[in-house]
């Protein structure tokens, strides 16, 4: 599904990936794991399109998407939750996971009820949205904030969806949830690329996993294999 | 010929020439029209080097300048015609009106920057228009205020005279403002375009550096009004408009901003424009030379990728129209405004840099000139004596709170740094370290709480003035001034290294102090190692030496705190250990830090006490050791993990 | 000095307010999506005014005039998106402030050559024989104005609010990544907030040139008010442009006629300096946080 070869990005004159290869085969959950400044962010927004990669390549199915701008890639069917949520506070619920489906919604009038059945989807999903849908986005807390971004990205019925950190700053008890969410995520057979600092949680729930370090992947595998190798040990901690 | 004659041959030797020439030139030359150019050059390029001065320098799109012209050349009238005022005296109050008016219009407008500040400027042009015309009175309204030039000295100043003055004038604005450039005000003037922030931080204050070098652009503006006023000896409103502040900024940028030289191309430029436009033949050739240049420029760009497609074909396409125009059109004078707007459009996408900055890249290139050589380092104990490691608490924060919004980002932390440690501070993404060192280190101001600083409230919400209290910091997203070379920008740092008063600047009487002050910057290179790097700009260093860069332009503020914001970030991994080796030797010196890092292995190094951070609140302090083993921060670290199954400690 | 007088001054000093709001409106659209305006937009005004008029007078009817010069304004700004704004951009660079100041200068000059310097009157089927209402005498031209104006805001506000286009603009201006993730294009939303924009200054001209008349410096007294009622209201809020605009128009009316016609221009800058001074991000605007 997805393919990454050789990538290097960066921002301005410093260089954060140094050459990363990783793949997701279609409808696997991959994990990408490691300390912070790691470059596991970057990685996902090279791919996505939001950083501009300066060598290597990107394929979605196949295709060279590498360069392109961000929304193209968007519209080839990849959703990228990004770090930190960035949901549209000032929107609406139900706006903001409208915009999520924007490539296929007709742009001007008539989109509400083309989107009935993906909203009516993410609402089963996510009960509390559906009964915030009229209040701004905003207004939600960190964890509904995290649902929304989810169910946001879910709305585009993407291919392959990239989830950046969705544990960050939430506290622990919201985090299991998360957790959960990213399990009935999986089961229902969606394609998932998933960055966590919380290793050991994202390893219980990946099909396989690569582990970063300073802007390189330095070990990859399996959960169970990964979870006896020491270089995984040092990235719990940073 | 030894080196350093050869230098100041090669680099004062044109601008004397120069002068020389110009001074000539009425000995042979007495058409007066000639004359009336010559003088006009003068002015405008007393005009356009202040005008440089925000356009270049701060970067800033300023539009008010020509109202400065307006106003020095109303008050020189004044003076003159209403209280007889000598020369001096008109060319004062010309001056004097410029900086006040200048300073009047700073204070507000440079809280704003770009857009904005251009709006601000362009209405009080607007409003001085106005007033100049209203003020019938004063001013003679739109009907004019006619003078005569007064004697100097009891000699009637004839053409030839007057135009001597002003290009004397001119020579001492130049020689003036080369001496300011190249002094601490140059390069803060340099630093705050690149950042402001950093500026601030390294106690030098963004604000009112900014205040003063606009006032300053606008006092040159006033002194070139009052010659203005003198020459024509005849004012009026219509000539200070929105039409010749546009002609000035395509002097300033078709010149080269920044550039003292480019100032002078500049006002060629502007006095010949008009005459270039009356002769239709002239200006035929001229549009097919720069048609000629366009294109060349474009391909050679495409060729080697330097450009993208519209910055190499729209200069051609735009003076392609000045080409087919000046074919077409009878009477250029008619659409004189078009053939300025396509000239200025085709050197703001195509030559950016102006002329000269264009010509100096070449002529660097064929004349290798060296700079002159760098004192030695001064001893370290200078820079950076040693300190006692005192006794106690040197920071204290109570009971801080920032929220942005909704967010709690810092929610209630109170932490107590000792003297001379070495104060780790870590926590997840989003836990709060960066908001709680931005608003002890000023950039936001605290919601509630306290911070003293050796039992003294530190300031609150100024980078500045928390700067000026004795604490440094580094910044994790890089904030150097990248047009300046590692040198200047510790030099920028470097405090109580300046005494000399402005007017001796200006005279050039500040080298000595200069030399010591790079002796200073350079032992602080020395200490991380980028010595042999001096002489390179910030922004062409690698990642890696710009982060040590940060810190040893941190260090020149002599900081009793030193706040270092995740200076392993991005690292390799030779460079961290370097980076741990100059750390500890900062210790050594006795320097206090608080180090925010993601790197564990550099926190259990470096650190002697380590405060855990989660959800803006403070979750676990102590020795590295024992935090590696608190519960509570495996917890926020591994998201709610039963103890038994946290990895050992390494 | 009768109040009848000054609320005379007041209602048509506001209305012609609105017309400063409108093309304050024009900046906020383009700077919602790209931060960044048009500096020759009354050049823009002006232009589209005459090639108005000029279909005016080849005999196409007013009412049909009107979309055809709004057309026009709207190819304007796409023009100037492309050549002045879109390289500054992506340099992210304030270049675009030069270049559009540039531009300007070039639509001025051509207009004064293909349509001369003369001002011209500006045909309108709509009457200017005042009418009286609530003790105050109005034309039903200068109301057209007021209407006009509100009518366009109402129009954009609407399809702001109503069409997911309108609220992948707003998802644009408050994160350009967000939603590049979502598949909105941030260059095509800024393509569209600049032709928006040219379209809403067309219009102002439209309306305006009755009452002005139409000539190359139509606009340069009209584009300072309106910089000023975008700064003094904040780039954010068109609610804000409209009550600044109107306080403005006012004002300037009643600055003319005790300080005299030539102080005219005067309350809108000084507003503007103070407004700077006292809260720079206008009173409606939204406070920055600077980062790091």
């Amino acid at each position: 599904m997805l393919t990454v070869q050789d990538l290097h990005a960066g921002y301005g004159a410093s260089e954060v990936l140094h050459g990363v290869d990783l793949e997701v085969g279609q409808g696997q959950l991959v994990a990408l794991i490691g300390a912070n400044g790691a470059g596991k962010t970057t990685t996902l927004r090279a791919v996505s399109g939001l950083v501009r990669p300066s060598r290597g390549k990107v394929l979605l199915e196949g295709r060279e998407v590498q360069g392109l701008e961000a929304s193209r890639v968007a519209r080839l069917g990849l959703a990228h939750a990004p770090e930190g949520r960035r949901i549209f506070p000032t929107l609406s619920v139900e706006d903001n996971l409208l915009l999520g489906a924007y490539g296929r919604l007709p742009i001007l009038l008539g989109y509400k009820g083309r989107a009935v059945a993906s909203l009516q989807r993410v609402y089963d999903l996510f009960p509390r949205l559906g009964e915030r849908r009229r209040q701004d986005g905003g207004t939600l807390s960190g964890g509904e904030q995290q649902m929304l971004a989810i169910g946001r990205a879910l709305m585009a019925d993407p291919k392959i969806m990239l989830l950046d950190e969705p544990s960050m700053g939430l506290a622990p008890v919201i985090i299991q949830e998360v957790f959960a969410t990213i399990r009935r995520l999986k089961a229902s057979g969606i394609t998932l690329l998933l960055v966590e600092q919380f290793a050991k949680s994202a390893l219980e729930v990946a099909d396989h996993a690569y582990v970063m370090e300073r802007g390189r992947v330095v070990a990859q595998g399996s959960p169970e294999e990964l979870k006896k190798q020491e270089r995984v040990i040092e990235a719990y901690l940073g | 010929m030894s080196r350093p004659a050869a230098r100041f041959l090669l680099t004062r030797g044109p601008e004397f020439l120069a002068f020389l020439v110009l001074a000539g030139i009425p000995l042979a030359v007495t058409n007066p029209y000639a004359l009336g150019l010559l003088t006009l050059l003068a002015i405008y390029g007393i005009l356009l080097i202040g005008l440089d001065v925000t356009v270049g320098y701060l970067g800033q799109v300023n539009l008010a300048h020509v109202a400065f012209l307006g106003l020095g050349g109303y008050a020189a009238g004044l003076v003159v015609l209403k209280l007889n005022g000598g020369l001096a005296a008109a060319l004062a109050a010309g001056t004097l009106v410029g900086f006040c008016f200048g300073g009047l219009l700073a204070f507000p407008a440079l809280r704003l920057d770009g857009p904005q500040f251009a709006l601000a400027t362009l209405s009080f042009a607007a409003l001085s228009t106005t007033a100049l015309n209203e003020l019938e009175a004063l001013t003679g309204g739109a009907q004019g205020l006619s003078f005569s030039r007064p004697p100097l000295l009891g000699l009637p100043l004839t053409p030839p005279a007057f135009y001597w003055v002003c290009l004397l004038l001119f020579g001492l604005v130049w020689l003036a403002m080369r001496n300011l450039l190249a002094s601490k005000w140059g390069r803060a003037f340099e630093a705050l375009r690149d950042s402001p922030i950093a500026t601030d931080a390294m106690g030098v204050g963004a604000y009112r550096h900014k205040v003063a070098a606009f006032a300053l652009g606008s006092s040159l503006g006033g002194l070139a009004g009052a010659l203005y006023a003198l020459n024509f000896q005849y004012l009026q409103p219509q000539s200070f408009v929105y039409e010749l502040m546009v002609i000035l900024l395509l002097g300033v940028v078709l010149g080269g901003r920044k550039n003292l030289w480019g100032a002078f191309v500049g006002s060629c430029l502007v006095v010949l424009l008009p005459n270039l436009l009356s002769n239709r033949h002239l200006f035929q050739a001229i549009s097919a030379l720069g048609f000629i240049a366009a294109l060349a420029a474009g391909i050679r760009g495409l060729l080697k990728r330097q450009v993208r497609p519209f910055q190499a074909l729209a200069p051609v396409v735009s003076m392609g129209i000045l080409v087919a125009g000046g074919l077409k059109v009878e009477n250029t004078e008619d659409w004189r405004k078009a053939i300025f707007a396509l000239m200025l459009f085709s050197v703001v996408v195509g030559l950016p840099e102006g002329l000269m900055g264009f010509l100096e890249g070449f002529l660097a290139r064929l004349f290798h000139v060296d700079p002159p050589a760098l004192p030695a380092p001064a001893p370290l104990d200078e820079v950076l004596p040693p300190r006692r490691a005192g006794e106690g608490v040197l920071l204290e924060v109570r009971d801080l709170r920032r929220h942005f919004g909704g967010v709690k980002a810092v929610d209630g932390i109170s932490v107590g740094i000792r003297c001379g440690e070495i104060h780790g501070l870590i926590g997840p993404n989003g836990s709060g370290k960066s908001t709680l060192v931005n608003v002890i280190s000023g950039l936001y101001a605290p919601g509630d709480g306290e911070i003293l600083l050796r039992g003294q409230s530190l300031p609150r919400g100024s980078l500045f003035r928390v700067a000026r209290a004795g604490v440094a910091r580094t910044f994790q997203n890089l904030q150097l001034f990248g047009e300046l070379s590692a040198l200047g920008n510790v030099m920028v740092a470097l405090e109580g290294s300046y005494g000399t008063p402005l007017p001796l600047v200006l005279l050039g009487l500040a080298r000595a102090e200069e030399r010591r002050a790079q002796a200073q910057a350079l032992a602080l290179l020395d200490l991380v190692g980028l010595a042999d790097q001096a002489r390179a700009k910030a922004k062409d260093l690698t990642y890696g030496a710009q982060r040590l860069l940060e810190i040893a332009r941190a260090l020149a503020r002599r900081p009793e705190l030193l706040i270092l914001d995740e200076p392993a970030a991005g690292l390799s991994h030779p460079d961290v250990q370097r980076l741990l080796e100059i750390l500890r030797r900062i210790h050594d010196r006795g320097v206090t830090m608080i180090l925010i890092e993601h790197h564990m292995d550099v926190v259990s190094e470096l650190c002697d006490r380590v405060t855990v951070l989660d959800g803006g609140k403070v979750i676990a302090e102590g020795l590295p050791d024992s935090i590696k083993r608190d519960p509570k921060v495996i917890e926020a670290y591994l998201g709610g993990l039963p103890e038994a199954d946290a990895p050992a400690p390494a | 000095m009768p109040s009848v007088v000054v609320a005379q001054m007041v209602v048509s000093g506001a209305l012609m307010g609105l017309v400063y709001a409108l093309i304050a409106y024009g900046f906020q659209l383009t700077f919602a999506s790209s931060r960044s305006i048009n500096f020759g937009q009354g050049e823009l005004v002006m232009v589209s005014a005459f090639v108005s008029l000029t279909l005016t007078l080849h005999g196409v009817p007013y009412w049909a005039m009107i979309p055809c010069g709004m057309l026009f304004g709207a190819l304007m700004g796409l023009v100037i998106e492309r050549t002045g704004v879109r390289l500054a951009l992506e340099q992210k660079s304030e270049g675009w402030i030069l270049m559009t100041i540039i531009l300007g200068l070039f639509f001025f000059s051509g207009a004064e050559n293909l349509w001369g310097r003369d001002d011209r009157p500006f045909p309108t089927p709509i009457p200017s024989d005042p009418i009286h209402i609530l003790g105050v005498d109005v034309t039903p031209l200068e109301l057209s104005v007021g209407v006009g104006v509100l009518a366009i805001m109402g129009l954009i506000e609407t399809f702001k609010r109503r069409t997911l286009l309108g609220k992948a603009l707003e998802a644009v201006s408050t994160d350009r990544d967000a939603a590049e993730l979502m598949g909105i294009s941030a260059r095509k939303s800024i393509m569209l907030s600049y032709a928006l924009s040219g379209a809403v200054a067309a219009l102002a001209g439209i309306l305006v040139s009755p009452i002005t008349t139409v000539g190359p410096t139509m606009a340069s007294a009209l584009i300072l008010k309106a910089f000023s009622v975008a700064v003094v209201a904040g780039l954010d809020s068109g609610f804000g442009v409209v009550l600044v605009g109107m306080f403005l128009g006012a004002t300037e009316s009643l600055a003319s006629f005790y300080l005299g016609s030539g102080w005219r221009e005067a309350p809108g800058l000084i507003l503007l300096i103070l407004a700077l001074a006292v809260r720079p991000t206008g009173i409606f605007g939204k406070a920055v946080i600077r980062k790091v």
